[in-house]
């Protein structure tokens, strides 16, 4: 670009072209336009001619993976050509044989019958006029009906489908003079078994959580929610991979807008793969701003119906044992799956819990170093004498000190993670062995601040998501510096600039702090939640198209 | 779009800022030093007038829903008035908050920062506020909701904790120098509501415009109960002629709180509380000027005026040679900038273009 060019898109000052989408107050039911399918390659007649386009398209010459048996069909005594295509190691051998194979090449009862070419299903005469209707012999719906003995057989048409069929462990059957191929599911690939959740565990909740596997997923909600207003499409994301992606939304309670919107968001993603729900979440965010999640992600199959149930929607991909859920509040990303099975009492003592944790997390240490350094007379006289001597002997500044330790503790929980989990509390113990005690005894570091470091590493813990916690500790070092740098007026300015930060964000049509509001509390928007019987309306911010959740006397069995 | 919109309670905090960041300053003085012991008598008059005024601002909007005092210039003068009235409140809004910006900083430099340069406290704030205005035009109001409460529970709780210092014979006699100075010359005290300037442009922000009466007169009471709790602390706590050499005369109050021998000096806290009002009320005053000059220049994108904006207020920020005369803008221009342009040039405009609305419907039917 030329210095002058560059000068004047300096000086002048052009629009951002900023994504607006809102949730309506009221729900509209506007009709989902279709997506306009791009033109795919058909199928031909020639069974030698699809041959060569399957051999050249997935290079068999080079993947040994790719399995492609060619025969001869015996359908009502004649022979067609015809071959199977499917991926080694992602079907099950045996139904192959047992269920393709043997009913299409073995002579039986079956395929031997010819019976008449064609066949009359009704006869009447009418003035001396006899009209029949005949059934014309078809040997697709022949194949079909009596030739597979398989649940899930489909018919496609284009080469598109049948790769995306074979990618997933079907089985593809072209014949010889059929412009169609049958898509056969005989999936048999190793999977991982449903077990229990490793990062969201309760006590008194289901033990069982999402695997990588898509239609386990699925079915994990199906179970769950057992009813059939629940909507599971499925849509391929990625040019490369075109990874199966599951929205799940209540067709009978989401609102058709936010519906409407994730599927558009998800449908216009041009990339070439798609690995991961993380990667999905990030690409469909409305800002990315400052690292704040806006989607909430879960492991857990109830937590996600329970949110299905609330009217939002919820992304699965295959290949993930996450589901991604939108729109999220900042509530959200502070309770717990607990929190439902628990009595309020309890439940709300805990939230509180986690507000303070949130708290402690992200202004504790800025706190410290801002009455370190500018407000020490807030400290009690004897608090003060007892923390004094501890912080005579250490030869650093308390920014120094405090930086130190905090990425030290960031060092030791990242090791944690990334290590063998054999060794894992090792380097717990080496950690706080090595940086506690004897960083203390060296002088270097003030035991006050170990408690303090201590204490928001502990609170940090604390919060339920695992995103926010992680955005809430990389936070707390602006607060720090900002406390070094002008005491309670830096912190304070902060805490403005952060909340004015967090009321901008938007997450999915919705505003992130709705819950937290206290403006907006109206209509079960609460971060502390009611006793279940007093649960009888759904989030107001979600526009649901059922407001009620249940019957505003839902203990029927007290009158 | 109504997520865009003010709610009922914002638009309460959006007035309730304004008091509260005067407050905080030299208001309670002002207000002390001119009724003397007769503030909170004279208070509860100038609420009642207050409530009257504002009653008569929704009288006067009714006629013209959903529109604000720049259109209904522009209804009764044209493009002239409209720009006239817009760069009145401009200059009011930036010249006003640039002035207590001043006070406040060089308040908060005395108390904290001794050996710093004025300007870098400024500064600070100059740039949260910026930033802020960056940001959506709703995401500072509804960030005021949320602080304004503890601002309301920290005066709450400096009166109930200052209970024991209390010397209520302090507000004896109570018609202070008597009941001209009280209620005549006392009524100048109504630059006390100067939040009032918000609710001209409320109208066309409002999300359920229908509650645009109850917020004239809640914002107004709530005003009136924060100004009273907190001219009753200093009252009851100080003789007001001690207090005239504060620089912040509610900051001297938490000073003398404590709970036994550990819990003391909590003025910092409150501090940390009001410096955050403060920003708040810099993002909201900041914002409205910027949505004023957008209205009249009938430009489409804010944005762009942010920087000029938080120059602008820089630049006035730094006019002022020294404390006195910054404090001699806000105790004395201040007061009569409130009295002839908020509370007489506007409503006198709300009630001819309400007069000449009348007019034009008349002919209409004849």
């Amino acid at each position: 670009m030329p210095l002058l060019e560059k000068l004047a898109h300096f000086l002048t000052w052009v629009p951002e072209k900023d994504y607006e989408f809102y949730l309506p107050e009221e729900s509209s039911t506007q009709p989902v336009p279709e997506e306009n399918k791009t033109q795919q390659q058909a199928i031909f007649p020639s069974v030698a001619v699809n041959l060569e386009y399957v051999k050249t398209a997935y290079n068999t010459m080079l993947n040994s993976d790719i399995v492609i048996r060619e025969f001869n069909i015996l359908a009502r005594n004649r022979q067609y050509e015809a071959f199977i295509l499917f991926i080694d190691g992602m079907v099950n051998s045996t139904m192959i044989n047992d269920f393709i194979l043997k009913p299409l090449m073995l002579r039986n009862s079956a395929n031997s019958f010819e019976g008449e070419q064609d066949r009359v299903i009704a006869e009447a005469v009418t003035n001396n006029i006899t009209v029949r209707k005949i059934k014309k012999f078809d040997i697709v719906s022949y194949i079909t009906s009596c030739l597979l003995p398989q649940n899930s057989v489909k018919q496609v048409h284009t080469f598109s489908e049948i790769f995306s069929g074979v990618n997933s462990g079907n089985c593809a059957l072209f014949i010889d003079t059929l412009n169609v191929v049958f898509d056969i599911e005989v999936k048999g690939f190793k999977q991982r078994s449903v077990s229990q959740p490793q990062n969201e565990t309760v006590i008194k909740g289901p033990h069982e959580a999402f695997v990588e596997n898509l239609r386990t997923n699925t079915s994990l909600l199906r179970k769950i929610v057992n009813n059939e207003n629940l909507i599971m499409e499925s849509v391929s994301v990625g040019n490369i991979t075109k990874t199966k992606c599951a929205i799940c939304y209540m067709k009978n309670i989401a609102n058709d807008d936010l519906i409407s919107e994730v599927q558009y968001r998800i449908h216009n993603l041009q990339i070439d793969s798609l690995l991961s729900v993380g990667q999905l979440e990030q690409l469909i965010v409305d800002q990315n701003t400052l690292g704040i999640p806006e989607i909430l992600s879960t492991e857990r199959p109830d937590k996600t119906s329970q949110y299905l149930l609330q009217g939002r929607v919820a992304v699965l991909v295959n290949g993930s044992p996450y589901a991604v859920i939108m729109p999220a509040t900042i509530s959200d990303f502070m309770s717990s799956t607990e929190d439902a099975n628990l009595k309020p009492y309890f439940a709300n003592f805990l939230k509180g819990l986690r507000l303070l944790a949130a708290f402690i997390t992200l202004l504790l240490p800025g706190l410290y170093v801002a009455i370190t350094c500018f407000h020490q007379e807030i400290l009690p006289t004897e608090l003060l004498f007892s923390i004094l001597p501890t912080r005579q002997n250490v030869p650093f500044p308390v920014i120094i000190e405090i930086l130190t330790l905090e990425i030290s503790f960031e060092l030791i929980r990242e090791a944690g993670l990334r290590v063998p989990s054999p060794i894992g509390s090792t380097i717990g113990i080496v950690g706080a062995l090595v940086l506690g005690q004897a960083a203390v005894s060296a002088g270097i570091i003030s035991p006050i601040l170990i408690i303090i470091v201590a204490i928001t590493g502990i609170a940090s813990f604390a919060i339920p998501d695992f995103s926010f916690g992680f955005h809430l500790r990389f936070f707390r070092f602006i607060f720090i510096l900002l406390g070094f740098i002008a005491g309670f007026l830096g912190i304070s300015i902060g805490i403005f600039v952060y909340l004015c930060i967090l009321c901008n964000l938007k997450s999915f049509g919705t505003s992130f702090i709705t819950s937290a509001c206290t403006c907006s509390n109206k209509k079960s928007n609460d971060y502390f939640i009611p006793p279940i019987w007093k649960q009888e309306k759904r989030p107001a911010f979600l526009s649901t198209k059922k407001e009620k959740n249940q019957e505003a006397i839902s203990m029927k069995w007290k009158n | 779009m109504n997520q865009t919109k003010l709610s009922s309670l914002e638009a309460i905090s959006l007035v309730l800022t304004i008091t509260i960041a005067h407050t905080v300053l030299s208001l309670p003085r002002i207000l002390l030093n001119s009724t003397k012991s007769a503030t909170l008598l004279n208070l509860l008059y100038v609420t009642g007038i207050v409530i009257l005024l504002a009653w008569l601002i929704y009288y006067c909007f009714k006629k013209f829903p959903g529109q604000d005092i720049l259109d209904v210039s522009h209804f009764l003068g044209g493009n002239i008035l409209k720009n006239i009235v817009g760069s009145l409140f401009i200059l009011y809004f930036v010249v006003s908050s640039s002035i207590l910006l001043r006070n406040f900083s060089q308040s908060i430099q005395v108390i904290y920062f001794p050996m710093t340069n004025v300007t870098f406290v400024i500064l600070f704030f100059i740039i949260a506020m910026t930033i802020v205005n960056y940001l959506s035009f709703h995401a500072s109001f509804k960030a005021t909701s949320f602080i304004m409460p503890f601002a309301i529970i920290s005066v709450l709780f400096l009166f109930l904790a200052n209970i024991d210092n209390f010397s209520f014979s302090r507000m004896f006699p109570l018609l202070g120098d008597g009941i001209i100075d009280t209620f005549i010359t006392g009524i100048g005290n109504v630059s006390a509501f100067c939040g009032i300037s918000v609710l001209y442009f409320l109208p066309p922000l409002l999300k359920k415009p229908e509650n645009y009466k109850k917020i004239c007169i809640a914002s107004i009471i709530i005003s009136a109960i924060y100004l009273f709790l907190c001219v009753a602390t200093l009252l009851f706590m100080f003789e007001f002629f001690i207090s005239n050499d504060e620089l912040m005369p509610l900051y001297s109050a938490t000073r003398y709180i404590e709970f036994g021998s550990f819990v003391q000096r909590l003025e910092s806290v409150f501090l940390l509380v009001w410096m955050i009002v403060f920003v708040c009320y810099l993002g909201i005053t900041s914002k409205i000027s910027i949505l004023c000059f957008k209205k009249i220049t009938k430009i489409k994108y804010h944005k762009p005026l942010v920087l000029p904006f938080s120059l602008f207020m820089f630049a006035i920020t730094l006019l002022p040679k020294n404390y006195a005369e910054s404090i001699f803008f806000e105790n004395t221009i201040f007061r009569y900038c409130v009295w002839f342009f908020i509370f007489a040039f506007c409503i006198g405009i709300l009630l001819i273009a309400n007069w000449k609305m009348r007019t034009n419907k008349k002919e209409e039917i004849s």
